[in-house]
């Protein structure tokens, strides 16, 4: 008796869970054959990135889409993509891959680097890793445009002459980073700043331009470089990884819809450093959400013709 | 000030896109109110008839309530993956509590007198549960769905910590962004907005399925 009683509601979320897991509800998730499932990170950047994958498969294959955003890391991104809840990634940088997913040792050459993840990950993972964006987002030394005029300066070696007299803000994560932080940083270039402070990567663009800092160590993309005047110097002596951004899809889907390469090949070597931090900007400061940033790009550099 | 001026630029600039996002978002939650609905009335029903078996059902109900959203969230994300289905499953599960325990109260409290009377008429048991005691109940259930749909309008916004999209979007880039607290109010205000009008909107069905107190100020009203 109480075994028939207990049998219906039991049939009824056996139902309710098998029909969410396997099929579509109308206006959320169209049927999977069909569907391509974009991942991003939570930043502007792979927002944006991700968005105009979007906007160009819808524009040139019937295929529908379906994104999943705020994948907190790398690492997730790269878990997602394994177990096949997600099919193309909108960002991945060489650097970040070279050492999580892969495991290896970085690289500092960014030709070498790209290489490398193309043939470790076509063999290790069955996904292919597509050329750049153009765009790559890696650390790199800051100063206001101001100081980098005065004293002339334009890459990182200009600085030791006045190195002993300046503040150094940076990401307090990148410190104690082997090989590429602070310690590396003396050994390759030689020099050491004044002081060092360490603070969040979020603070420093703020530092450097109310004067707090003299130096700091910011992200390349990053749109408050362009908001706050900010000069970028160059790593002349390679100490920093190269973090070009690419697109990642899996194989298994790209075999199902050959299309989908052409689509993401045309986005290759299109979108510049300062391309990107010009969006990143809008993104950020003029609260233009990423989809229409995408847009808005993607019309201007008629990709819709 | 500013941030009234920077909400009012965030919109004029993105008014589609927050559109899109509040469809989606109402559309995860009453999803996740309807499925639990299509579970939680007949098993409502069916222990209203077997006490015994209410107090185990209620109790399990009562236990996934007390789980919190993130951890559940968390957990179906292993099983189910991610994106909005888990949402949807994960807002089935916190809803089956508030329609379950309703559909219980609204069929045990249906006066016995009416039941017999039905049954003195030579209704069948079937015939019971549709012309007396569902109709009678059906404002006590409509007010269970109204609470589950507030709560689920609520938790839907942390879906976006496993990609599903919706406002909780817009709230999570506003953290991102660098004065980011017009974005976020731009997600929470149309979040609050959504919760109040399900209310109010469930709250006029609950007030219009309700049996006895309509009819009674109808007639009043009109002998007056």
């Amino acid at each position: 008796m109480v075994f028939k009683i207990i049998k219906k509601p039991f049939i009824a979320l056996l139902l309710v869970t098998t029909l969410l897991s396997g099929c579509s509800l109308p206006g959320l998730s169209g049927p999977a054959e069909k569907t391509v499932t974009i991942g991003t990170l939570g930043t502007a950047e792979s927002a944006i990135m991700g968005n105009m994958v979007r906007l160009m498969i819808q524009h040139y294959t019937d295929l529908q889409t379906e994104m999943i955003t705020n994948l907190g890391s790398s690492t997730v991104q790269h878990e997602a993509m394994m177990s096949g809840e997600v099919d193309i990634t909108a960002t991945r940088y060489t650097g970040t891959d070279l050492v999580g997913a892969l495991g290896m040792e970085p690289i500092t050459d960014p030709d070498k680097a790209m290489k490398v993840v193309k043939r470790e990950f076509q063999e290790q993972f069955n996904q292919t890793w597509f050329d750049s964006y153009g765009f790559a987002n890696s650390y790199a030394f800051t100063v206001k445009s101001e100081l980098a005029e005065k004293e002339n300066l334009e890459t990182v070696s200009d600085l030791e002459a006045i190195a002993a007299d300046l503040r150094l803000g940076v990401d307090s994560a990148w410190i104690r980073r082997p090989a590429v932080g602070y310690d590396s940083f003396i050994k390759k270039y030689g020099f050491e700043f004044g002081r060092v402070f360490p603070m969040s990567i979020g603070l420093v663009y703020k530092a450097v331009e109310s004067g707090e800092m003299d130096v700091v160590l910011a992200y390349t993309t990053d749109g408050r470089l362009e908001a706050f005047d900010l000069v970028t110097l160059k790593d002349n002596k390679h100490l920093f990884p190269p973090y070009d951004a690419s697109p990642v899809a899996r194989d298994e889907f790209l075999e199902k819809h050959p299309e989908l390469r052409d689509v993401l090949q045309k986005l290759a070597g299109t979108i510049d450093t300062e391309q990107m931090r010009k969006m990143n900007h809008k993104a950020n400061v003029k609260m233009k959400e990423p989809k229409l940033v995408a847009k808005e790009f993607l019309e201007k550099h008629n990709y819709f013709e | 000030m500013e941030t009234l001026t920077d909400l009012g630029l965030y919109y004029s600039q993105n008014m589609g896109y927050v559109w899109e996002q509040f469809f989606r978002h109402f559309l995860m939650s009453a999803y996740g109110v309807l499925l639990a609905a299509m579970v939680a009335i007949p098993v409502g029903i069916v222990i209203a008839r077997h006490a015994r078996l209410s107090a185990w059902v209620i109790s399990l109900t009562n236990i996934i309530q007390t789980v919190p959203a993130l951890a559940m969230l968390a957990v179906l994300m292993l099983a189910m993956g991610l994106g909005a289905n888990t949402v949807v499953f994960a807002l089935f599960l916190y809803s089956l509590l508030p329609i379950l325990r309703n559909t219980y109260t609204g069929i045990r409290s249906v006066d016995r007198a009416l039941i017999e009377s039905g049954r003195g008429m030579g209704m069948t048991k079937f015939q019971l549960l549709r012309m007396v005691e569902l109709p009678l109940a059906l404002s006590v259930i409509m007010a269970g769905l109204r609470t589950a749909l507030v709560i689920a309008i609520g938790i839907a916004t942390i879906g976006t910590f496993i990609g599903a999209g919706g406002l909780g979007d817009i709230i999570i880039r506003g953290t991102n962004a660098t004065n980011g607290t017009a974005i976020i109010l731009a997600g929470a205000i149309p979040t609050a907005v959504m919760a109040v009008v399900a209310d109010v909107v469930m709250g006029w069905f609950e007030k219009l399925l309700s049996p006895v107190k309509g009819k009674k100020t109808d007639k009043m009203e009109k002998t007056a």
